[in-house]
């Protein structure tokens, strides 16, 4: 009996999930409104975005590097979408092309100037923040565009069905092709092998300067997604947007279970850690409590989750030195 | 039936030569050791084979073709599989995964078959009679079945020479035993298999030839083993001293030890070590690589834990639990691998010299003022005439006998009662080697007690007093040294090999 719960307990998402079950029963209990077909669209809106950034991050700790930038490509994009789309009447679904290729090539910069300095991600990361930030201002000179077309306004506002937000379709098709890309086609297996194991990646034959180039071209990808489906929530082209990703982008996947040096993630635990930043920041609101606080318990989590992540490394070292 | 022939290769580096015409021949369907101590170029020469390094001079053929692989990568691919002394296995993939790893698809994008991975991966498996699931993680086998996993993959690149770097460093004698056979299987299959080893019963069981190498030099070349001897083998890893040495024995301090063990263990796996070295005395360890002498000397200092035993400093019984708890003691460590633990690279002389005076020269505000340390460290760094255009220097620019030279004169400027010496004389001139063994002299003249720890057995007859010899994390003897190279080796060789038949005085 112990045995399967703690075989249950090895998979990441599971403690997520009880968590969100736990707080879902607990809030309605308290406020039944927080289950009011309205609340509940608000919420998915709000978790189909956070999962596709947090995506964006958990591709980049797979490799066993961090991405402070994804905030900056999704500004960017965010707001070159709503521009040719105003200034030069570029039809929606081309436009959509263009910011995907803008973020996806961002994104490959950045990689490849960090495979080719060999100089660590976070400082080119860093470097790369500033400069796509610095781009932003200059051609919005910080005020919003206003010129989005209502059809991509729809897809960020109306349901598909019931509660079901538009937006979760992206969400969907992104995190079952993220789980397929890392569990089942090559780049995603040596984007786990370079991050769980450097050398042994490199001795092997793996093309590690590659591997890093696509797993920052992917994450510059799925940044601009959700730069556009904020664009589509927020029917404006703000250019904040992206400025407040970073600690969700970090927190979601190591709420799930990802290993922050590299080599292990989980897509389901991710989700389950948006859906618990999702809730902690409603809730919240709904009770009238002091914004700060979310801050507080947002980092009191990411500490939970690190000191769990780090109670399991130490037990799979007792176990191999055991015998 | 050559497959791999090494001939007449040299290589330099900056201030050493590695490898000085070394030869060596791995013929197929036979296991051939490759041997010598810390230092004598077997790492080298590996990676010379393997294209990590480019020689200076000489061939290397395989099949009788000249050969020259640009990467390990290449050679893989050219028949020559490696098997590394660190594990290189991704521990959350699976086995199959893990063979396969560099073939897990076309390109990018495509689908991995797992099915078929497993398939290919099984065979391997089968090759090597490891019944495992090729679709168990990696993290789940034992320390010998992820030896074999590693093993499985060099031959899954159809590898004809295969060289095992300390395969079995990390295994227990049983596991040994079905590496062993795996090996012998592979070898009447054909294989040729180079096998670097400290441990000589494995050598003696396994191999059929041996290579040994001293000082980047060729001791012997592909020489059959059955007409060796155990003693031969080791006379030839260790050398033979070429003058008598030029310091008399030097009278015995009577006072009382500094420094004691009794019945000391460690968590290191050190068991019932005792020993003592009194003030002026300059006690030596000798031991075989992997005998645990670093390990013993980092143990003590509180970097593992005392599982039983007292350890005295000056008459007094202490536990130990850190660093800087045994620099309060007078106890200070110059570290085997300078580069890695002793210095800060990066770091000015000044600093690097003066980080065991910091807490003792900084104000009650924690205020630390450059020419404080420098008045102490100056004249400690003069004395040993290491050689800087100023204490602001990069230390990473000084030569390999400065750098050493500093990190012994920051242990001398902390005034420390005890002095571990931990292989001094690695990756330094000769000149710089002999001022050093006179500094430690000078220093054991001055009260300090020495704790010398050297794989270099002419250094160790030069330098030390008394020679406690370590094998297997034990003491296995106290040798009085007379300075007589020939009857101290001869001690030393009967407590490491002999074991049941000392054949000198026990201390």
């Amino acid at each position: 009996m112990s045995a399967t719960v703690n075989r249950l307990f090895d998979n990441d998402w599971v403690g997520p999930a009880l968590v969100c079950l736990i707080a879902i029963a607990g809030i309605s209990w308290l406020q039944p409104s927080f289950l009011s077909s309205f609340n509940i669209f608000v919420l998915l809106s709000a978790i189909a975005v956070n999962m596709v950034v947090a995506l964006g991050q958990l591709v980049i700790i797979a490799l066993g590097q961090m991405n402070l930038a994804l905030g900056a490509f999704g500004g960017l994009v965010a707001i070159s979408f709503v521009a040719i789309m105003e200034l030069y009447g570029v039809p929606p679904m081309a436009a959509v092309a263009i910011g995907l290729a803008i973020g996806t090539a961002a994104g490959a910069a950045t990689g490849f100037v960090i495979a080719r300095t060999g100089i660590s991600a976070f400082i080119i990361t860093l470097a790369a923040l500033q400069i796509f930030k610095g781009i932003n201002l200059g051609i919005t000179e910080a005020q919003p565009f206003y010129g989005v077309p209502q059809v991509v306004k729809d897809f960020g506002n109306l349901a598909v069905i019931g509660p079901i937000p538009w937006l979760v379709v992206p969400m969907v098709i992104v995190s079952v092709g993220m789980w397929y890309l890392l569990n089942r086609l090559r780049i995603g297996r040596y984007i786990l092998a370079v991050g769980g194991n450097p050398t042994a990646a490199e001795l092997s034959g793996i093309n590690v300067t590659g591997t890093t180039i696509w797993a920052f071209a992917i994450s510059g990808g799925l940044a601009a997604i959700a730069g556009m489906m904020l664009v589509a929530r927020l029917q404006i082209g703000q250019p904040t947007i992206g400025d407040d990703w970073l600690i969700s982008s970090f927190a979601a996947p190591v709420i799930g279970g990802a290993v922050l040096a590299g080599g292990h993630v989980s897509v389901a635990g991710t989700f389950f850690g948006v859906v618990i930043i999702a809730i902690i920041t409603q809730a919240l609101v709904l009770f009238a409590i002091d914004p700060f606080v979310v801050q507080i318990v947002l980092g009191a989590l990411i500490l939970w989750a690190v000191g769990i992540n780090r109670f399991r490394e130490i037990r799979v070292a007792r176990h191999n030195e055991a015998r | 039936m050559t497959a791999l022939q090494v001939s007449h290769v040299s290589k330099s580096f900056p201030g050493v030569k590695a490898l000085d015409d070394v030869s060596m021949t791995l013929a197929g369907g036979s296991v051939h050791a490759l041997l010598g101590e810390n230092g004598a170029g077997k790492s080298t020469l590996i990676k010379i084979m393997t294209g990590i390094h480019r020689a200076d001079r000489g061939e290397i053929t395989m099949d009788g073709r000249p050969t020259r692989f640009a990467n390990p990568r290449q050679a893989a691919a050219g028949g020559l599989g490696v098997v590394h002394q660190e594990r290189n296995l991704v521990t959350r993939f699976s086995v199959a995964e893990n063979i396969m790893l560099d073939r897990l698809g076309s390109h990018s994008l495509s689908r991995v078959d797992y099915a078929v991975l497993a398939e290919e991966a099984r065979h391997w498996l089968a090759q090597l009679d490891l019944d495992i699931d090729p679709m168990t993680p990696v993290s789940r086998l034992s320390v010998a079945q992820m030896q074999l996993v590693e093993i499985g993959k060099a031959l899954s690149l159809k590898s004809r020479v295969l060289l095992l770097d300390e395969p079995t460093a990390s295994l227990t004698p049983s596991e040994a035993q079905v590496l062993f056979r795996t090996l012998r299987k592979l070898r009447d299959e054909g294989v040729a298999i180079g096998f670097v080893s400290h441990k000589l019963e494995e050598v003696f069981e396994i191999c059929d030839t041996v290579t040994v190498l001293r000082d980047g030099r060729n001791a012997c070349d592909s020489a059959p083993l059955k007409a060796l001897t155990r003693d031969d083998v080791v006379k030839m890893m260790i050398g033979r001293a070429e003058r008598i040495s030029r310091r008399a024995p030097r009278p015995q301090p009577a006072a009382a030890p500094f420094f004691e063990l009794q019945n000391y263990s460690s968590a290191a796996g050190h068991e019932d070590i005792s020993l003592w070295v009194r003030p002026g005395e300059i006690l030596g360890l000798y031991g075989l690589v992997g005998a645990g002498r670093s390990e013993l000397a980092k143990a003590v200092l509180g970097l593992a834990s005392q599982t039983g035993g007292t350890i005295y400093v000056a008459g007094t019984p202490r536990r130990i639990g850190s660093v800087s708890e045994a620099l309060s003691l007078g106890i200070g460590y110059v570290s085997e691998d300078r580069k890695g633990e002793g210095l800060v690279l990066l770091h000015s002389v000044l600093d690097n010299a003066g980080i065991t005076l910091w807490e003792q020269l900084s104000t009650a505000l924690g205020f630390l003022r450059d020419a404080t340390v420098a008045a102490r460290v100056g004249p400690v760094l003069k004395k040993l005439e290491v050689k800087t255009p100023s204490l602001d220097q990069t230390i990473g620019n000084l030569s390999g006998g400065n750098q050493q030279k500093v990190s012994v004169a920051k242990w001398i400027a902390a005034g420390v009662r005890l002095l571990i010496i931990d292989e001094p004389s690695v990756g330094i001139d000769i000149k710089t080697k002999a001022y050093l063994h006179d500094l430690i002299h000078e220093l054991a003249e001055q009260g300090t007690a020495v704790l010398l720890i050297t794989s270099d057995l002419t250094e160790m007859v030069d330098v030390a007093d008394r020679i406690a010899v370590m094998d297997d994390h034990r003491i296995r003897g106290l040798v009085e040294n007379d300075r007589n190279y020939e009857r101290v080796s001869t001690a030393i060789m009967g407590f490491i090999h002999g074991r049941t038949a000392p054949a000198a005085q026990a201390g």
